[in-house]
């Protein structure tokens, strides 16, 4: 038997994790600011280089930045262990994928060729740095688990996504690869390995644990817990030869993904009302609604006939734009409602184990975040959301979604400054209560 | 005969029901039900405890030889929870709901986290190294039918 396993402190230090989550709603800001910035041209078109720009900000800055900084810390509390030499690894891969992120969303904007190598190279560099640290844990030493494969699939899923990155922006700058088709399939390609693969997969890791963990919920089925995850992963490749089948089938795994989810929250045993309980419902919700929008027939969508009382905008975005903002990102909010004050509190609590006296200064969970702040998080976030969509329909409303945008992802900044600040005084009350 | 994973893990999941059940009772604030769940969960995780500090682990360090290691740390948390244990009395005599709340996620966390450890590591490792598992558990069980 493998005794290391046992190691209980194999938490990495926290400002390292929080840097991660920290940057990410700045990106969304900055994102705000474009929206703001660009007008109503921005909605026109996916293909608008501002609304690349904006997508990336979203789902590199803010998503992917979370996820980074949430694995750090999920591989030792799920797996038993963490990344070798997690400063090192942490401090360069985050400042090097900022930096890339920054200069992506640039390129985009001014559409400059530098700013375009400039990116792709910090972006290999900041991710390859990081992913070569999580894939090394993940083949030598971790042990086998429904969550564990998850994580390796989404983990595969973003080093797809990654390289098919640097391809496309190598293409930009006019390096190509033969025998490779430069269209809009393989662009689909690298967003939906992106959206549905990375973030996607690795929700479906995440609520095998945190359900049950956060909210007393029962376990997910067993063949959920099993097949889900290589089932998504399998339909994101057949995605590339079978393209309307292996999309329909993903949208039909997603909604059961759903039921489950639902079924398994009104199963848990904590009645108690909370707020990540209702970004988890909210995200469900959401999974079916795109099952619906997705196999409603075209003449829904942008037809003189429609049935509605109006056609609805284009289908992509639309359906895009939902899946971001009202499933990943409701996940994640939800996620961080919860992540923030339980890793501030399980720090402190770790440093008392030797100390026990010093267990009287540290705060309840609460007191990390503040449960009333949560919820205004929420509703802030369904307004913003559908703000969102009424700029989709009506984009001369685009300054009403900028404002809102920009309204919740300063609250969610300032909420973690409190959870921050209160760590770091309570983490020196108790150095003071050592040293006395 | 149950062994020790079964039986300890079925324990594990007796306090979440009832510190579930009095913490829904908390938020609606109903104050002698809340009281009532509360006591039966504080018998059960006391007795728990006790089942482990007293007899599994000393006899898992003696099988193994390992007196620093993991049981070590888990006496040391066992040592956290009762002092949250404490404070969520004082709440609740005091029926502070906030308060209550805010203490009894944070109790909940701690307890999901270190029997997360026993589940996946400690009692695994018990069935291995104690023979007498099995007797060790229906000695429990004969105390509890008392
Ligand atoms: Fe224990
Ligand atoms: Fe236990």
């Amino acid at each position: 038997m493998n005794m290391s396993g046992l190691s209980f402190n194999a938490l990495p230090p926290i400002d390292l994790p929080f840097r991660f989550f920290l940057s990410a709603p700045l990106f969304i800001i900055v994102c705000a600011l474009l929206v703001l910035f660009s007008g109503e041209i921005l909605w026109f078109s996916r293909w608008q280089p501002n609304m690349l720009a904006l997508m990336h900000g979203f789902t590199l800055g803010f998503l992917t930045m979370v996820m980074m900084g949430a694995l750090l810390q999920l591989l030792p509390v799920i797996g038993g262990i963490g990344i070798g030499k997690p400063r090192f690894i942490a401090t360069t891969s985050h400042a090097l994928y900022s930096a890339g992120v920054i200069t992506l969303m640039l390129s985009f904007v001014l559409a400059n060729n530098w700013l375009t190598l400039t990116a792709l190279v910090l972006l290999s560099l900041g991710l390859g740095i990081y992913l070569g640290a999580i894939i090394w844990v993940l083949i030598k030493k971790m042990s086998q688990g429904d969550s564990i494969n998850c994580f390796r699939l989404a983990i595969a899923s973003l080093t797809i996504l990654l390289l098919l990155g640097i391809l496309l922006l190598a293409n930009k700058v006019g390096v190509t690869v033969p025998f490779i088709l430069y269209d809009k399939h393989l662009t689909d390609i690298h967003a939906l390995m992106g959206l549905v693969g990375w973030a996607g997969i690795l929700i479906i890791a995440v609520s095998f644990q945190v359900l049950p963990m956060f909210h007393v919920a029962p376990n997910m089925p067993k063949y959920i817990r099993q097949y889900l995850g290589v089932c998504t992963f399998t339909l994101l490749i057949a995605y590339i030869f079978y393209t309307e089948l292996a999309l329909g089938l993903l949208f039909i795994s997603q909604g059961g993904f759903a039921l489950t989810l639902l079924y398994v929250i009104n199963q848990r045993k904590r009645k108690v009302p909370d707020t990540s309980i209702k970004y988890w419902k909210l995200s469900a919700a959401t999974l079916l609604l795109l099952n619906l929008l997705y196999f409603l027939p075209d003449s829904f969508y942008s037809s003189t006939h429609s049935p509605l009382f109006m056609a609805l905008p284009d289908k992509t975005m639309l359906l895009t734009a939902i899946f971001i903002y009202f499933y990943l990102l409701s996940v994640i909010q939800g996620m961080l409602l919860k992540i923030l004050p339980f890793l501030s509190y399980t720090h402190l609590q770790q440093r008392c184990l030797v100390d026990f006296s010093a267990m009287q200064f540290i705060p309840h969970m609460h007191e990390f975040l503040n449960k009333k702040h949560g919820i205004v998080l929420f509703y802030m976030h369904i307004m913003s959301g559908l703000s969102l969509l009424a700029v989709i329909i009506m984009p001369s409303l685009y300054f009403i979604f900028a404002l809102f945008l920009l309204l919740e992802f300063v609250w969610l900044f300032v909420l973690m400054m409190k959870c921050m600040a209160l760590y770091f005084s309570v983490n020196k009350k108790i150095n003071l209560s050592n040293t006395a | 005969m149950s062994s020790i994973p079964e039986y300890m893990t079925k324990k594990h999941r007796e306090c979440d029901e009832f510190f579930s059940e009095a913490e829904a009772a908390v938020a609606d604030k109903d104050w002698s039900l809340a009281l009532a769940k509360w006591q039966l969960f504080a018998s059960e995780l006391t007795e728990h405890l006790a089942q482990e500090e007293e007899t599994l682990f000393p006899q898992f360090e003696q099988a193994t030889g390992m007196t620093s290691g993991p049981t070590q740390v888990m006496r040391m948390e066992h040592q956290q929870m009762r002092a949250l244990v404490q404070s969520l009395d004082n709440a609740l005599a005091a029926k502070d709901k906030d308060e209550y709340l805010g203490l009894s996620e944070t109790l909940m966390v701690m307890m999901q986290q270190h029997n997360m450890k026993e589940e996946m590591m400690l009692y695994p490792m018990m069935a291995q190294h104690l023979t007498d598992g099995e007797q060790l558990i229906e000695g429990f069980k004969a105390n509890e039918a008392v």
